[in-house]
């Protein structure tokens, strides 16, 4: 009997697995994938060769030999030296790709300050600040990066007085000139003996860093709180004071100084510099102020409630506790606000800061002609600096997910 | 000890009411000296500005001058509106011809009374209006605008939307007047001849081709003039840019979205791919890699015009940051859904079409209006490779001899009427939000 059953269990019908070849769901999705493969690989061979055809009929040579051949213009602001006719494509590429990462630095920094202080301003108790904050953010969220670029550069920044009637904004001291032709700034000059006060301020950054783990701990022993910010200051503008004026004060300024018609010496900003960077902060930082925002609606009001309960100020309150906690939902949408600034600084193209796009796939391309490449290598540096981001924000992903629960 | 007092503690007054006014200034504005600082400060500020805005923009300005001098004679501190007004129209239509504007201002009423449905409460069969508005507008409007001759798919196309068209404003009627819609009369009235359903449905296919013969036929004698797309510019080329932008990059996002999520390993990578490239470089590399590499790469004596380029360059760029979006949505659906229909039979393109993405798009509404907020904003960066859209139209005031140097005052004009629309569709966007939420939130 029980042998019977057995077999019994063995022989009932079992679904037989019919193969139907229309039907098969494994032959579908290899017939579909190598569809869509054959289809883009079509298409790529397709635009490659009219490429290959046009660029022979027009008589136009390839491959990136071009970057070693000597560029004939100049660049209007540049960090490295350079001179035109005698530098090459492959230069002008890389001043390009570090003016475009100087400027998105400095908007970067200013818009997320910023943009920091507007976000927790428009959670302000105080109504008027909170409405104020509010229309800054959807003013300048709602008009185009463009339009607030080209009004800045022309609107403000060219409308400024002429080198003869340059504004002194540094209070008289002739270090911070501002005119129609940009910023002028005295540049440091460092003397000889200029590495002792480096060392001396570096010591006393280290002296606060030990005050500070010796409250922590004395705190978390006792509860007892030592007050630390007078005597920090004090040892940070004391050792490096009395180093500076023991070696006989190294430091000159090279001051911008008027000559002729211009002014020579110091550091200069180009007009467009200063449109661009103030643009883009100010556009960005709506932005963040707005991720910031959400990011600390997202901490639950209890927090705020217990805070406020253990009497904790205000001002602690959102240093301490909610700030701290918000951090993962704020963070992520800021980087990519970053990313935005980066690709967004693009737009110096319309106002002639020469960034990699006006320079090397604007002027460059004008010139040199090699239209494939170099479209190819500027999209290139974008996709590199937004693979960097990207891999920044994954390190930071991966911080925050170990640290919480 | 006592904690009891012997004596009653004296009444205090009552506390000011934080509904009247004093109590609420008292405490928004006025809560610590901090605040109350802080409340003045920001007063001053908020009076400074307006005030300069209000001198430089309304007291002082010159609304009359036939040019910049007269303006800076009527007064130094003002703003000289007269130069924006004087061309309004070259601002709005570019340099559409003056007697051809009809067509123009045709077409986005055309357009608004397509639309107005949607938000009529009543009527039914949004859905259907949103794909007629996709799939036939753009047809009708494109004829419309650039005139001359049309190819067969074109007549196609025109005669479909002349039958949608009337179709849709019936279906509206109906639906405000007798709380019916098109397709139950259009059931009614099939029913009436026969029982059979094979029978109704061919003749309600009948009834369909015939009406398009008819508009066929109508359309066939309709000829306007041409109008070559160089004369296109203004707000209507920004419209028109950002518009077709929007009409391709909702369904092109969602076919990416759909790509990147496959199970299919090869369309996934190549989807992933895709969304990535855009999605890493500016816009204006895009445009100008249209400009610059699109004359290469199509076969000899095919010549693309530097709109079709521009517009191709934007619905691509646009379709990968939608994909973004929608992946959103799609990743917020919870896996409960598949699997529920799955049980019910349904394939994979009835779960996405029937369960998945209606749940993934009404999520993602805010992100999605953001989006096509973010596409309108950057049509401006067609100026830069030399379109003459509305801020390559506010510049070029600037270059206009009586108006030479006029620099300011177009930009913010442009910088209003932006602010105006893309305020206005976040709003509404927020709007649809509260109302669409199904209260299925924790």
């Amino acid at each position: 009997m029980a042998k019977n059953a057995e077999t019994d269990i063995n022989k009932r019908a079992r679904p037989v697995e019919k193969f139907d070849f229309f039907q098969d769901q494994r032959v579908r999705s290899i017939f579909y994938q190598l569809l869509t493969l054959s289809i883009v690989c079509w298409l790529g061979w397709y635009l490659i060769s009219n490429t290959t055809e046009n660029l022979a009929a027009r008589g136009m040579s390839t491959g990136f030999g071009f970057l070693s051949s000597t560029a004939g213009f100049d660049a209007d602001f540049k960090l490295i030296e350079y001179i035109p006719g005698k530098g090459s494509y492959g230069d002008i590429f890389i001043i390009g790709a570090l003016n475009t990462l100087f400027i998105s630095f400095f908007a970067i920094v200013v818009s997320t300050l910023f943009g920091f202080l507007l976000g927790v301003l428009r959670l302000s108790n105080n109504w008027l600040v909170s409405k104020v904050t509010l229309a800054y953010i959807e003013i300048f969220r709602n008009i185009p990066l463009l339009i607030q670029i080209v009004f800045w550069y022309i609107g403000v920044f060219s409308l400024l007085p002429v080198v003869r009637k340059t504004i002194d904004i540094s209070f008289g001291s002739d270090m911070l000139l501002l005119n129609n032709r940009g910023l002028y700034l005295a540049t440091p000059i460092y003397g000889e003996l200029f590495w002792v006060t480096a060392v001396a301020f570096a010591a006393a950054v280290v002296g606060v860093l030990m005050m500070r783990y010796k409250a922590h701990r004395l705190q978390d022993k006792s509860g007892e709180q030592t007050p630390l910010m007078l005597r920090s200051l004090l040892l940070l503008i004391a050792l490096p004071g009395v180093a500076f004026a023991l070696t006989g004060a190294p430091l000159s300024w090279d001051m911008p100084v008027l000559e002729g018609f211009n002014f020579v010496g110091g550091t200069s900003l180009p007009p467009s510099f200063l449109a661009l960077v103030v643009a883009l902060s100010i556009y960005h930082s709506a932005q963040i102020a707005e991720s910031v925002r959400a990011g600390i609606l997202s901490v639950s009001r209890g927090q705020h409630d217990a805070a406020m309960a253990i009497g904790l100020k205000p001002g602690r309150v959102m240093a301490l506790v909610i700030i701290p906690q918000a951090m993962p939902a704020i963070v992520p949408p800021m980087i990519s606000q970053w990313m935005n600034t980066v690709k967004n600084s693009s737009l110096a193209i319309a106002i002639g800061y020469a960034d990699i796009v006006s320079l090397f796939m604007q002027t460059g391309l004008n010139q040199a002609g090699h239209a494939v490449e170099m479209v190819g290598m500027t999209m290139a540096f974008y996709m590199f600096i937004s693979l960097s981001i990207s891999w920044l924000l994954n390190i930071y992903n991966k911080r925050v997910q170990l640290v919480e629960r | 000890m006592a904690i009891i007092t012997q004596n009653k503690t004296p009444t205090r007054p009552a506390p000011l009411s934080e509904s009247s006014v004093l109590g609420w200034m008292r405490k928004s504005l006025f809560s610590s000296w901090f605040n109350s600082a802080l409340t003045i400060f920001t007063l001053y500020i908020v009076y400074i500005t307006l005030q300069g805005v209000y001198i430089w923009g309304f007291a002082d300005a010159s609304l009359v001058a036939d040019n910049r001098r007269a303006c800076y004679d009527n007064s130094l501190t003002g703003a000289c509106w007269a130069g924006i007004i004087d061309w309004l129209d070259n601002i709005f239509y570019g340099r559409y011809p003056r007697e051809e504007i009809w067509r123009i201002d045709l077409g986005a009423l055309l357009l608004l009374l397509w639309m107005a449905p949607m938000w009529m409460r009543k009527v039914k069969g949004k859905i259907w209006i949103g794909i007629t508005v996709v799939a036939f507008y753009p047809f009708l409007a494109g004829y419309l605008f650039a005139g001359g001759d049309k190819g067969l798919f074109m007549q196609l196309m025109i005669a479909a939307a002349l039958v949608a068209l009337p179709a849709n404003l019936i279906n509206m009627l109906l639906g405000l007047y007798k709380e019916q819609s098109l397709g139950q009369l259009l059931h009614t009235f099939c029913a009436k001849f026969s029982r059979d359903e094979k029978v109704q449905r061919n003749l309600l296919l009948a009834l369909v081709v015939l009406s398009i013969v008819i508009a066929f036929v109508l359309q066939y004698q309709w000829q306007e003039q041409g109008v070559s797309w160089t004369k296109w510019g203004g707000l209507f080329l920004t419209m028109s840019i950002a518009g077709i932008g929007i009409a391709f990059s909702l369904p092109g996002g969602i076919i990416l979205a759909l790509g990147r999520r496959s199970k299919l390993p090869i369309i996934r990578v190549l989807s992933t791919g895709f969304i990535e490239v855009f999605r890493s470089v500016p816009l204006i590399t895009v445009l100008f890699m249209a400009t610059t590499m699109f004359p290469l790469f199509m076969p000899e004596g095919f010549v693309l015009n530097k709109l079709t380029q521009v517009i191709i360059a934007v619905c691509l760029f646009n379709a990968c940051y939608m994909a973004e979006t929608v992946r959103g949505g799609l990743q917020a659906i919870p896996k409960g859904q598949y699997e529920g229909a799955h049980t019910l039979g349904l394939g994979y393109w009835g779960t996405m079409g029937f369960i998945i993405m209606p749940q993934a798009l009404k999520h993602m509404i805010p992100n999605i209006v953001g989006n096509f907020i973010g596409l309108l904003k950057d049509t401006t960066l067609v100026s830069i490779i030399g379109l003459f859209d509305l801020l390559g139209m506010l510049r070029s005031i600037s270059r206009d001899v009586p108006w030479l140097g006029l620099h300011k005052e177009p930009l913010i004009f442009g910088a209003i009427i932006f602010f105006i629309i893309c305020f206005s569709m976040s709003k509404y966007s927020r709007h649809l939000e509260s109302k669409l939420a199904t209260g299925n939130k924790n």
